[in-house]
């Protein structure tokens, strides 16, 4: 199988966390023999390319990140640019990510991208969810290595299984999202020592990043 | 203080804003800006606290949303929803939160950087309303405000 993956995040690829993902991804589609092509739209130069791509195969991926709630807004533009019928059949499954780890924060995007492939002429080859990637961009630090190494080989895992199954309609796809909302005891937890180890958390990266203000600052007021 | 942030791609936000908002607006027509997407830097959260790294026109947006109470997007629609005008503009709003997390209506929320923000939205064309009421009220969860509801241009009633 040949897959074309197109990366929706708007964040340059070589800081990008859907971009870790797909290499993830893509890792466990080689191993069990299929190949793919990858374009992301955060680089204008690959939008033709990635366009006469999406028309040329039948097995298309989008992978993005939860913006505001929804799909980001470079991506809607390049959705506005494709066709809305099709001269092959074609199947879109998407790949949707998001910093918090509860997967009902990705439930109403999930939404729209269910209902998009008709409004393109294709079919739904369903919606890969996770939350919880904020780190991934942080894999090289010492404290995040184990878990998000991890993470990703849950993401190659997902790779052999669409190599497999052509889509994400099965049950692996489902279970991999994990839990929908946290429980009454994390939220517990949180505020008695989880919030505190995450600020100091945030605090550390922001420092790393040559930070010199607190992130809370009102710099407008 | 109500600030309209007017998507369309005409400029013309008709009468229909008059009617329907009571009190101090600003009408802000987005299509005569420079407007670049949201490149999710996180530089506005890790690096430079409350200011964007993109250099463009949205900065005004920013510093008018700091002093305001209620947030009004118009825009066209697609598939169903606000066209990328319109979503870029909500896009971009990432500033107005901080890195910090915190538990909000049952969620995981960011942390505000100044203040709650009522939402509501005034579309055009025709889209998946239910989902738009949805899209707006999670909207206005992360804003820590109140959705202000859904209406599609021409219909309504003065609500604020």
């Amino acid at each position: 199988m040949h897959i074309v993956i197109i990366n929706g995040s708007p964040r340059v690829q070589k800081h990008s966390n859907t971009d870790k993902i797909i290499q993830s991804f893509g890792k466990g589609l080689q191993e069990t023999g299929s190949t793919y092509e990858l374009y992301s739209l955060s680089n204008r130069r690959e939008w033709d390319a990635a366009l006469d791509a999406y028309l040329g195969n039948e097995q298309i991926i989008f992978a993005l990140p939860l913006y505001v709630e929804c799909v980001p807004s470079i991506m809607l533009e390049f959705l506005e640019t494709l066709p809305v019928e099709r001269q092959q059949p074609a199947q879109i499954s998407f790949i949707l990510h998001g910093g918090f780890d509860e997967g009902h924060q990705l439930r109403l995007c999930e939404r729209f991208l269910q209902l998009l492939p008709a409004k393109l002429g294709c079919s739904y080859g369903g919606c890969l969810i996770q939350g919880g990637s904020f780190l991934i961009r942080m894999r090289d630090d010492e404290k995040m290595k184990a878990a998000m190494d991890k993470k990703m080989d849950g993401y190659t895992k997902m790779g052999q299984s669409f190599a497999s199954h052509g889509n994400f309609m099965t049950p692996e796809a489902s279970k991999f999202t994990g839990p929908e909302k946290n429980p009454w005891f994390v939220h517990l937890l949180f505020k008695l020592f989880i919030k505190r180890l995450v600020r100091n958390n945030f605090d550390y990266f922001a420092k790393q990043w040559g930070c010199t203000r607190p992130l809370d600052d009102k710099p407008y007021l | 203080m109500t600030i309209v942030l007017n998507t369309l791609e005409d400029g013309a936000v008709f009468g229909q804003i008059g009617t329907l908002i009571n009190g101090d607006l600003e009408i802000i027509n987005t299509s005569d800006m420079k407007i670049a997407h949201c490149m999710g830097c996180n530089q506005c959260w890790l690096k430079t606290p409350g200011v964007c790294a993109i250099k463009d026109d949205y900065e005004e947006i920013i510093k008018k949303l700091v002093g305001a109470e209620n947030l009004w997007l118009v825009s066209d629609t697609r598939f169903g929803f606000v066209d990328w005008h319109g979503k870029r503009v909500m896009d971009r709003i990432v500033p107005m939160l901080n890195m910090y997390i915190e538990f909000r209506d049952g969620s995981e929320r960011h942390e505000l950087r100044y203040h709650p923000l009522n939402f509501c939205l005034l579309y055009k064309g025709e889209a998946d309303r239910e989902f738009l009421e949805e899209w707006s009220r999670r909207v206005a969860s992360n804003l820590a405000g109140k959705s202000l509801g859904v209406i599609k241009m021409g219909e309504g009633e003065q609500c604020i």
